[in-house]
């Protein structure tokens, strides 16, 4: 018995699905509503009256059935209903021509060097490095015999670096060669354990290329910290190419040497299959840790740098870094 | 340096591949730069760093290479024949400054025919970049590549007196180099002379006078130690590097003096004949001692991160040629060989260890204890004050710090003292340290008004210098601002107004009760007279500062970037405005009780300024004034009198307590009027 109540009852909300689907106008989908939904003979009314003829104990699942069909068709006359409601709207004489352009809006745009800088940042704030600033002429301390460079050392010749022409005691000023002068100051300044990234303008003589300009940024990260290692160095930058660049990158040292690190490795990241180098790292040498006054014997760190160019340029596919300096704003207004 | 592999092959013999040698010398710190084929034999380029000088040399590359794969190592020890002349017979050395030579030694061989050399040599030297010369050149040069140690032979019959001196160059002395070309000496660099005058550069070029010819019978052979400061001063004063000059800047293994000399002569008498003079004639000695070193077993993990056993330790300190002098299980001592003079240190031992054994071993995982962080004030005012420029249709500009002399023509808004100077210029003309970014900003504008860029508005976000009395004793040497400047199409009020809306987004809006800015005219040349105001600020218990400047550029400027007008710029001094990131504002909450609005018509004198009608309206209305909006000022000598002028002025009344009343809104009226009679001299227009 229920199974010929269900036949009709699908029959019944097949025969409802596409007389309303069909409905071209107003009068056919009133017609079609009669017929099906009509509450004197509609078809509906009559599969109802079926239901008091099945066994008492068939009713309950019938009804449920029954009270389904009868909301999935109510629903499609609504949604009929709205479709010819659309189509009829009046084409107002004073339509908008939509495809005409929008007022502009003037964006600003952010240097991509800026937005290079702060994605480092912020990758290495969540790891606890906090950022910090310092001066960008320097005395020869800090640029050089607090990193463990000495006077003879040709990191300090006149060809290589802008001295100026003015001296803090008896040795001329400088504009700073490295953001590391920011690290002995903070470090000067206060007790382990430190995290800092330091950043900003550096200058160097090279003649401006198309890899090369006298003055570039950099992001430098230092960490001291009793029982560092450089498991925690890689591990560090590990998280900074994985942030940075998206997905799980795998990170490798080479063996490398700067005076104030030791042991000195540059560090590369795999991107699309190939390894390409993003800096500098290595262990703080114990001699910058006691120019600074802390104690080899009970803290360690490391420290890694990285040029802002060389990274924005290959994340943002420009082939000059002069580019970054040129200040057209057709460039500026593409990042 | 380019490495011959067929030559590497004499002193190692490696079980792979080009390819294979040069990614593993990679990993252990030679980084690889290029490798070709060179007829039968391979070129591989590695960059040696600073530090490693005993890699200039093919010896030093196949003791890396032999450690690196676990093969001996096969160093040749030369034992030329002598013959029964004594060498001091003929010839005498002396060094007059020994800080800068400190061991000079000098063989004779007499007899040599000069001559092109055999093919191997001429094939070696091709496969690392070095054009043959002769017989006797080419072993010199052959030597050094071989174990890094610059050689000169000199001949000997045109070195006057037989003598050598190792003295300090003269001021304006002159000397004509093997490219005969003729120098001008200082006493920064070394020279070798005889006994009458320079004949070799030290350690950097030979000279015309004594170079090795065809004619040549006799030799005397230099093989020295050069101090690496007058090596590069003359490398450098005069644009002279070579690859003896280049060695002698990193300090070749003080050993390898003695062993370059035999070496050498022993090859020239194979090869163009002649015969050894017995004995070397020497002065100064061999300066090196190297160091002893104590290695803790632990410090290796402790640095490295991860542990490795001892007897490897010991295995790669000795096939680097470190030498134990005591050994145990939990410290061990060790003696530099004389090629690594960057060794001193247990920490440099420990990245011997680690770099041979690669750094591929240590891990990758190791967690670093959570911190936490938070932006800086100085951080949160840059950022947001840059904030309102993108948000104003800005780009970010990033200009040079270092200007032109034309860019610092005009004043400083920050200081009288002249702009810092460094050398060399950082581009060319540009050696000035710049004291404001307006003018930076104006040139780049120019560059994007010559492409046709469409409004080119840009900021920047930089570093002024501002040099300080001599005697300031400061924790930074210069005064360095941080200042924001913006220039762009427009008048006065357009600049005005930014300037306003950052100082509002810093929380600094008029009177923000702990300090209060406020816009005062300015005279600066870089702004058009009458055209311009500066920022004051005014913090309890604190003299009032400048913090901005604002105006529309003179022509002056304009002329001399190419601009046309009206633009105007501005720059705000973010380092005196920072304190207010830190200071926690009270907002209010905006009234529930409905608003009066009253308009008045204020008439003063020409010469009254706004801000002190605004003054006397704030006083009298007090905190029932809830916006007071300037919407026109307007002069009409007609209906208004000659030198006056019209301020006509919407206030919005509120009280907090409840709804005021007509009668409530016009006496307040009433009192700002009289206020502004009292304060200014206004009068309410009928």
């Amino acid at each position: 018995m229920i199974a010929a109540f269900l036949a009709d009852l699908a029959a019944f909300r097949e025969a409802a699905a596409a007389a309303l689907a069909g409905a071209a106008d107003d009068a056919a989908l009133e017609e079609a509503r009669v017929e099906f939904l009509g509450a004197r003979s509609g078809r509906l009314k009559a599969v109802q009256k079926l239901l008091s003829g099945l066994a008492a104990t068939d009713r309950p699942a019938a009804g449920r059935h029954f009270n389904e069909a009868k909301e999935a068709v109510t629903a499609l006359f609504a949604a009929a209903q709205e479709r010819l409601a659309g189509a009829a709207a009046p084409r107002a004489a004073d339509a908008l021509d939509v495809t005409l352009p929008g007022e502009t809006v003037r964006l600003g745009h952010v240097h991509p060097i800026t937005q290079t800088i702060r994605r480092v940042q912020e990758i290495m704030a969540r790891l606890g490095f906090e950022s910090v600033d310092g001066p960008e002429v320097e005395d020869q301390w800090h640029n050089f015999e607090a990193l463990a460079i000495p006077a003879a050392h040709p990191a300090r010749d006149p060809l290589d670096n802008f001295y100026l022409a003015v001296a803090r005691g008896a040795d001329p000023l400088l504009l700073r060669s490295q953001t590391s002068t920011v690290q002995i100051r903070v470090m000067e300044g206060r007790q382990p354990p430190l995290r800092i990234v330091s950043l900003g303008r550096v200058y160097r003589p090279d003649t401006a290329d198309a890899t090369h300009y006298p003055m570039f940024h950099q992001v430098e990260g230092l960490l001291v910290e009793p029982g560092t290692t450089m498991a925690h160095l890689k591990s560090v930058l590990r998280q900074l190419a994985s942030s940075f660049l998206g997905g799980d990158v795998r990170v490798r040292f080479r063996p490398s040497f700067f005076p104030f690190t030791e042991p000195s490795v540059e560090f590369d990241m795999e991107w699309g299959g190939r390894w390409i180098e993003m800096g500098g790292a290595g262990m703080v040498d114990p001699a910058v840790l006691e120019a600074v006054g802390y104690d080899p014997a009970t803290v360690s760190g490391f420290a890694f740098g990285l040029g802002v160019e060389r990274i924005a340029a290959r994340r943002y596919g420009v082939a000059d870094i002069r580019d970054f300096y040129r200040n057209d704003v057709r460039f500026l207004r593409q990042f | 340096m380019i490495i011959s592999t067929n030559w590497l092959a004499d002193y190692v013999s490696l079980p792979t591949s080009a390819a294979d040698l040069a990614e593993r010398l990679m990993m252990a710190g030679l980084n690889h730069e290029s490798t070709r084929s060179v007829g039968d034999d391979t070129a591989v380029e590695i960059e040696v760093t600073s530090n490693r000088p005993d890699c200039l040399g093919h010896i030093g590359v196949a003791r890396e290479a032999a450690v690196l794969f676990s093969r001996p190592l096969h160093i040749p020890d030369p034992r030329p024949l002598e013959g029964d002349a004594a060498t001091a017979a003929r010839i005498s050395v002396a060094i007059e400054a020994g800080d800068i030579c400190p061991h000079y030694t000098a063989r004779v061989i007499r007899g040599v025919r000069v001559g092109p050399s055999p093919r191997w040599l001429v094939e070696r030297l091709a496969t690392v970049g070095v054009a043959s010369v002769n017989n006797v050149v080419d072993v010199t040069n052959y030597v050094m590549l071989e174990c890094g140690q610059p050689l000169h032979a000199f001949d000997l019959a045109r070195l006057r007196g037989g003598r050598i001196i190792v003295r300090r160059g003269r001021t304006g002395e002159a000397f004509i180099a093997i490219n005969h070309k003729t120098y001008t000496l200082t006493d920064a660099m070394c020279v070798i002379a005889d006994a009458e005058g320079p004949v070799a550069l030290a350690g950097v070029m030979g000279g015309a006078g004594t170079e090795i010819t065809e004619a040549t019978t006799d030799v005397l052979l230099e093989s020295a130690q050069f101090a690496p400061l007058p090596v590069r001063a003359a490398a450098r004063g005069l644009v002279l590097s070579s690859p003896s000059s280049y060695r002698f800047e990193r300090g070749p293994d003080p050993a390898a003096v003695d062993w370059a000399s035999r070496r050498a002569v022993a090859m020239i008498m194979e090869i163009a004949g002649g015969r050894a003079d017995r004995g070397v004639v020497e002065a100064g000695r061999l300066a090196s001692s190297p160091a002893t070193i104590e290695l803790r077993t632990d410090r290796v993990a402790d640095v490295l991160g991860v542990a490795l056993p001892f007897e490897r330790q010991r295995a790669i300190l000795a096939g680097l040629g470190f030498v134990a002098e005591a050994v145990d299980a939990e410290r061990s001592r060790w003696r530099a060989p004389t090629w690594r003079r960057d060794c001193s240190r247990e920490i440099d031992l420990v990245e011997e260890i680690g770099r041979i054994e690669g750094y591929d071993s240590v891990p990758e995982n190791e967690p670093i204890a959570a911190r936490t962080t938070a932006e800086t004030a100085r951080e949160r005012t840059a950022r947001r004050a840059a904030e309102v420029l993108v948000a104003a249709g800005f780009c970010e500009a990033m200009t040079r710090s270092v200007v032109g002399e034309s860019f610092e023509a005009t004043a400083s808004p920050w200081g009288d003292a002249a702009p810092l100077v460094c050398t060399p210029p950082l581009v060319r003309g540009a050696d000035r340290l710049r004291r404001t970014l307006v003018p930076s900003l104006l040139e780049a504008r120019a560059g994007n008004v010559a492409v046709g860029a469409d409004r080119p508005d840009l900021f920047e976000l930089a570093r002024g210098y501002l040099a300080r009395p001599a005697a300031t004793d400061t924790p930074t040497p210069v005064d360095e601002p941080l200042l924001l400047a913006f220039a762009m199409e427009g008048g006065f009020f357009a600049a005005k107004g930014l300037v306003e809306a950052v100082l509002e987004q810093l929380g600094l809006a008029g009177d923000a009760g702990h300090a209060a800015v406020s816009f005062r005219p300015a005279d600066l040349d870089l702004f058009t007279a009458g055209r311009s105001a500066e920022v004051v600020l005014c913090r309890q218990g604190q003299s009032p500062a400048r913090v901005a400047v604002v105006g529309e550029i003179a022509a002056a400027a304009l002329s001399r970037f190419g601009l046309k007008g009206p633009v105007v710029a501005a720059e705000i001094r973010l380092d005196r405005l920072a304190f207010a990131a830190d200071v926690e504002r009270t907002r209010r909450r905006p009234g529930d009780f409905p608003a009066i609005e009253r308009d008045i018509n204020l008439i003063v004198d020409g010469a009254v300024p706004w801000g002190d009608v605004a003054a006397a309206i704030r006083t009298a209305a007090g905190e029932l004034l809830d916006d007071c909006r300037l919407v026109q000022v307007w002069a009409d000598a007609e209906r208004l009198g000659a030198g006056k002028k019209s301020f006509v002025v919407s206030l919005r009344l509120r009280s907090d307590k409840g709804t005021l009343s007509g009668e409530d809104a016009n006496r307040m009226v009433d009192e700002v009027v009289a206020s502004c009679g009292r304060a200014c001299g206004a009068v309410l227009r009928a």
